[in-house]
């Protein structure tokens, strides 16, 4: 699954550590989802959307 | 009890249970060990009193650490890694446990006895057990 997370991320001026706090995951959680190398679930992907003001459609790409 | 779970770390890279992340868990540990020294080094104690106090020092240090790990907070991709390192881990277990079997019980047929270990087979028998419970409970939640 790809995603827009950085581009969001540096749209909104947030770190990735930022974005860690605000879902509540670790720093390497967001990493490794901005690297498409890890899925995460409906709710942290929903959190994630949220964090970022976006709806989850535009955050995750389903390829 | 005492500690604060952030102090710790579950181990990752070298077995299992919690390892110091910052240095307030070090202290934690250096108090352990102190009071435990200082409970060995006392030449008005019997032994026994000695052994009494040690045994309860460990009992509330391994309670604590038990309390630790149930609060240590981790996120989705920890608890998913987790579980494969687990299930690694088990399997490796497993075929160790299975091959020692196994070796038993053609080691001990040459000596026409047929003797296994029963530690190995509670250990194989326990991990097949908990392995249907926990599917049990999975798939009932």
């Amino acid at each position: 699954m790809d995603n827009h997370i950085k581009e969001l991320r540096a749209r909104y001026n947030l770190t990735q550590e930022d974005l860690a706090k605000k879902t509540n995951v670790r720093r390497e959680t967001i990493l490794f989802i901005e690297k498409g190398k890890y899925n995460p679930s409906l709710k942290l992907a929903y959190e994630i959307a949220k964090a970022l003001d976006s709806k989850i459609e535009d955050v995750f790409i389903l390829e | 009890m005492f500690t604060k779970a952030t102090w710790f770390q579950k181990r990752k890279y070298g077995g299992w249970g919690i390892t110091p992340r910052t240095w307030q868990g070090w202290v934690y540990i250096g108090i352990f060990v102190g009071l435990v020294m200082i409970i060995q080094s006392l030449p008005f104690l019997s032994e026994m009193v000695k052994n009494i106090l040690v045994g309860i020092l460990v009992v509330l240090f391994v309670a604590d650490a038990l309390r630790i790990m149930a609060t240590l907070k981790k996120d989705e991709l920890e608890e998913k890694n987790e579980a494969t390192a687990e299930r690694n881990a088990s399997w490796a277990m497993v075929s160790v446990l299975a091959v020692g079997i196994i070796y038993q019980i053609f080691s001990n047929n040459l000596k026409s006895v047929l003797e296994v270990d029963p530690f190995l087979i509670g250990a194989l028998v326990s991990g097949f057990l908990v392995k249907g419970i926990s599917y049990f409970i999975l798939e009932k939640k």
